[in-house]
């Protein structure tokens, strides 16, 4: 199956606000891929841009050799003609056909015949566990059966490519975690390209095979979810994933825990802007060493599993996270010692620099 | 330093490769040109074409002047401004349509304010139903409440069957029957109710939880009103100010009933007998500063939209207003208020007016002094239902505003769409602010303008002066603010969403409008229809310079028999009236399922 490769690709609206700045990247064929990012960073325009709901102002967009939109040659392809199944964040159902018709407008646009079309929808039907269903009007559905009404619609007419545009955010925490299973599940079987749009950095870490992060219009790193995680490439991408996020200081705001880091990761001191530490690489020791490292318990906030225990050091709030409960209790002054694979560091323009760098 | 600067212009070809796919994969484009070129021909030809006609020599002033037609000359300006009659035609017209606009908008407005609050906020007897009684004189054509009045007011100085009190043998002085003071009060009572509408909605719509949270803080209700509500009402007392007083500006009919019998003349009723008197350049300079009213309401409307924009509460999330608990004491003569309003503004009008129907003499109580004739026929006389005036005014009505209610409808969702569909266009910017300009615009003014534009062919346009063509076209254009705002909210609603999902599965324009966006909208059509439906039918203004003998309306018959001292028949006519707007109001009601409320939203 081919790969999807944007070229260039600059959208703006009305004229000025800049959306999508310039954007050339490859989205590989097969992968589930997550575009994660703050609200308003471009997300949903590049979604639609691919699926031909938007038209950049410059720049290409192809599906393997087939061209979807040149600007150069002056190509548009029409969103039917992309073979692509497209999920809205508030699913588009149309309220006033039932499930079944919703389900097979897009066979009845292609003129299948109606017995095929009830075929293919019973068939769906048992796939999405919406038997029973199909005379309902989608007002008379859960909101996790709306979500599988509009996943069925989608996959109806077999796209090559799936987009989808933040689709689990209406749906309450536990029926989330379900349907991120399910949408793996389901990726795994159609084995297609998913491009999957949404901000919530643990949707994308569980669920994509490829995370790409964008900030203002442009993608910042594009890798597996892992190595996002442990290598960030820039400040924002190490700030964006994870949670509590990570610790940032600058070496003027806090010199000691500043040059303990540059020390471990072995960067010179003078070239990291800002450093930074994941909450699970600040250990806390229950007595301060001599001339360690040493920090105040500010709160505790236990979730269960973890703990995340605020830090007062050198004036500044720090965030750990750990499984073991804290060594001490509020108001306590424990000692620190920090873990080198959590440990990162950044230039001026927030990109990352290593040792070896 | 946008990136667009970086890379090359693609070759003009390509360009116009995608302008085309994009003229014909998304034809809102074609749509919202097409109708930007008519809305602009529509709305803003008639507007060049009265300009022009204050500055031009009439055939006839020319031959007087020894100029020939069309010179340019501002003699209609001296006229109106300068000239020993200017006092006449423009001074005191204006004067005095100031002080009845100024006092009849502060009393509808007051009404309006404090009947809402008690309907929405206290537990008033009967407070459900009075919200449907007090917005019946809002269903009766502008001069219901004048015809009224005249039924039971008039006095020996006009001719025709005499007022009730005449009858009687108590002569009402002149101060009573005509002039300034029943013109103020015919208008409040019979503008108020919008007020009323828009106040109630507004109340309803705010968050309970705001007064709520100044309840628990403390505040007795009247603290609350002062602090919280009414203050929170101040945009809505806005919009309600600026919407009488455009209305009060433009109003013709109660100056014309009851004005011209004592020669209290306003701007309206001034214009309309300089056009009578066959002074069209004086009408046209008439007509334009009525129209520069209009536009400075519509000015100020956008200031405000602005600059109030702040005050509206998002979201409200609280339930609804438990009614304030009156004490008996209170709730006497409060419930005694409501009613009372209602009374004197619907009930009293229509049990007067229907009382003069059935009665052969006028004031005389006796059991046979009462007869259907005036209905039926007999005494020598058609009644209504054999009147062949009437009927065929009932049957211009019907299909005149029918067929202007179905285009402005269609139009309005139309307009919609392409709004919603290219939004932050130019295109978009454009359509919604011309479709919107009649708004505040005097229905007098408007109605000088396109009769000034189609009084005689002008290129491929025909002269329309007498024909149901021109009385349809220039109600489209003066109610399509209510239709495209409907419109364009019902879109808004929807949102582009539904019809992109079907655009991805295959479904092309033409299904996409038939298949998804026509069945969602279809409460939005008849809500666009219905409105102005109901306006049409109630159309005085607008259309009283431009009917002519075969193209009557019911208003302007009525109107006509007022004129030659038929007061009953008037108000048989205006009865009509009113029980054709009933039943679309609850044809309204029943389809959309919502009020009245909703729907005039401004
Ligand atoms: N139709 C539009 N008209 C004008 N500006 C728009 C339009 N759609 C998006 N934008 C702007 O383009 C930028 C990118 O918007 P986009 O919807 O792609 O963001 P997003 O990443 O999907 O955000 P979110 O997470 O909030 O959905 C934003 O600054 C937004 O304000
Ligand atoms: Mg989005």
């Amino acid at each position: 199956m081919p790969n999807i490769t944007l070229n260039s690709v600059v959208k703006t609206y009305g004229g000025k606000s800049l959306a999508v700045d310039n954007l050339t990247t490859t989205f590989p064929s097969g992968e589930f891929i997550c575009l994660l990012g703050p609200s308003g960073c471009g997300k949903t325009t590049t979604l639609r841009m691919i699926a031909g709901l938007e038209r950049p102002d410059s720049g290409e967009i192809r599906f393997g050799d087939e061209v979807f939109y040149s600007s150069q040659t002056g190509t548009y392809l029409r969103p039917e003609k992309r073979k692509l199944g497209l999920m809205f964040q508030s699913y588009a159902l149309w309220p006033h056909m039932t499930v079944e018709q919703n389900v097979v407008f897009g066979l009845a646009m292609k003129r299948m015949p109606r017995e095929d079309q009830a075929k293919r929808f019973t068939e769906l039907a048992k796939l999405f566990h919406l038997d029973g269903l199909g005379q309902r009007y989608p007002r008379e559905l859960s909101g996790g059966q709306q979500q599988r009404v509009a996943l069925a619609r989608m996959l109806a007419v077999s796209p090559d490519l799936l987009l989808l545009d933040e689709p689990l955010s209406n749906l309450d925490a536990s029926l989330r975690l379900e349907m991120r299973a399910e949408l793996k599940r389901l990726h795994q079987t159609l084995g297609c390209t998913v491009i999957f749009v949404t901000h919530d950095q643990l949707e994308a870490m569980t669920m994509a095979t490829s995370i790409a992060v964008m900030n203002k219009g442009r993608i910042e790193q594009m890798a597996k979810p892992m190595d996002i995680y442990r290598h960030p490439s820039s400040h924002f991408v190490a700030n964006f994933v994870g949670s509590p996020p990570m610790n940032m200081l600058t070496p003027g705001e806090a010199p000691g825990l500043a040059s303990e880091m540059t020390k471990i990761l072995g960067t010179p001191a003078d070239r990291a802007g800002t450093v930074g530490i994941r909450p699970e690489a600040l250990r806390l020791t229950g007595q301060p060493a001599n001339g360690g490292l040493k920090a105040t318990i500010d709160t505790i906030q236990p979730t269960g599993a973890d703990w995340i225990i605020g830090l007062q050091a050198e004036g500044r709030q720090l965030f750990a996270l750990s499984s073991e409960p804290p060594p001490a209790d509020i108001g306590a002054e424990v000692g620190l010692n920090l873990k080198a694979d959590g440990i990162h560091a950044f230039d001026q323009n927030g990109k990352a620099v290593g040792p070896s760098l | 330093m946008t990136t667009t600067d970086r890379t090359t212009r693609p070759p003009l070809q390509a360009r116009l490769r995608l302008l085309l796919s994009q003229l014909v994969s998304e034809p809102s484009y074609v749509i919202g040109a097409v109708l930007a070129l008519a809305l602009a021909y529509l709305v803003l030809a008639p507007m060049a074409a009265v300009l022009g006609s204050a500055v031009q020599m009439t055939r006839m002033d020319a031959v007087r002047a020894g100029a020939s037609p069309g010179d340019l000359t501002f003699s209609y300006f001296q006229r109106v401004f300068t000239s020993p009659v200017a006092q006449d035609i423009f001074w005191t017209p204006l004067g005095n349509t100031m002080t009845v606009a100024l006092f009849a908008t502060a009393l509808a407005v007051l009404f309006g304010l404090v009947l809402a609050m008690l309907v929405t906020s206290t537990n008033i007897w009967g407070r459900s139903i009075l919200g449907f009684l007090l917005i019946i004189p809002y269903m009766l054509p502008s001069q219901a409440l004048a015809t009224a009045w005249i039924t039971v007011f008039k006095n020996r100085r006009t001719g025709g069957s005499p007022g009730m009190l005449e009858a009687l043998g108590l002569t009402p002085p002149d101060w009573l029957a005509y002039g300034p003071l029943p013109i103020v009060i015919c208008l409040a009572l019979s503008y108020f109710p919008f007020a009323f509408l828009l106040f109630s909605n507004a109340l309803n719509k705010i968050d309970t939880q705001l007064e709520e949270a100044a309840v628990t803080l403390g505040a007795r209700p009247h603290i609350v009103w002062r602090r919280i509500l009414l203050p929170l009402l101040i945009p809505t007392t806005m919009s309600v100010l600026l919407l009488t007083v455009a209305r009060t500006l433009g109003t013709f009919a109660t100056p014309y009933v009851l004005g011209t019998p004592v020669g209290y003349t306003l701007l309206s009723t001034s214009l309309y007998s300089s056009l009578r008197s066959g002074a069209p350049g004086v009408a046209a300079v008439l007509a334009i500063v009525l129209g520069l009213f209009g536009v400075a309401m519509l000015l100020l409307d956008i200031w405000m939209v602005r600059n109030w924009q702040r005050f509206i509460t998002v979201g409200g999330k609280g339930g609804k207003r438990e009614p304030a608990r009156l004490t008996l004491l209170a709730r006497f003569p409060a419930s005694a208020v409501a009613w009372g309003v209602f009374l004197i503004a619907a009930f009293g009008p229509l049990l007067v007016m229907f009382l003069s129907t059935i009665m052969r003499e006028p004031g005389v109580f006796a059991l046979s002094n009462f007869s259907l004739g005036y209905w039926t026929g007999g005494d020598g006389r058609p009644g209504v239902f054999n009147s062949p005036e009437i009927l065929l005014s009932l049957y211009n009505s019907l299909s005149i505003a029918g067929s202007a209610a179905v285009i402005c409808g269609v139009l309005g969702l139309a307009v919609g769409y392409a709004v919603v569909r290219l939004p932050g266009s130019w295109l978009s910017g454009f359509l919604r602010q011309v479709s919107f300009l009649p708004y505040l615009m005097p229905g007098m003014a408007f109605a000088a303008a396109f009769l000034t534009l189609f009084a005689v062919p002008r290129g491929p346009v025909p002269a329309l002066y007498g024909s149901i063509t021109l009385l349809i076209l220039v109600m489209v254009v003066t109610y399509l603010p209510y239709a495209s705002r409907s419109g364009i909210s019902a879109m808004m609603q929807v949102g582009r969403e539904p019809e992109e999902a079907g655009m991805v599965l295959g479904a092309g324009f033409f299904a996409r409008i038939t298949r998804i966006l026509g069945p969602l909208q279809k409460t939005a059509l008849v809500t666009a229809i219905i409105l102005p439906f109901i306006s049409g039918m109630k159309e005085l203004s607008l259309v009283v310079m431009l009917v002519t003998p075969g193209t009557e309306l019911l208003t302007t018959q009525s109107l006509r028999f007022l004129d030659y001292g038929h007061t009953q028949l008037a108000n048989a006519t205006i009865l009509i009236i009113g029980v054709v707007v009933m039943l679309l109001v609850l044809l309204m009601q029943k389809v959309t399922k919502s009020s009245l409320a909703g729907g005039l939203g401004g």
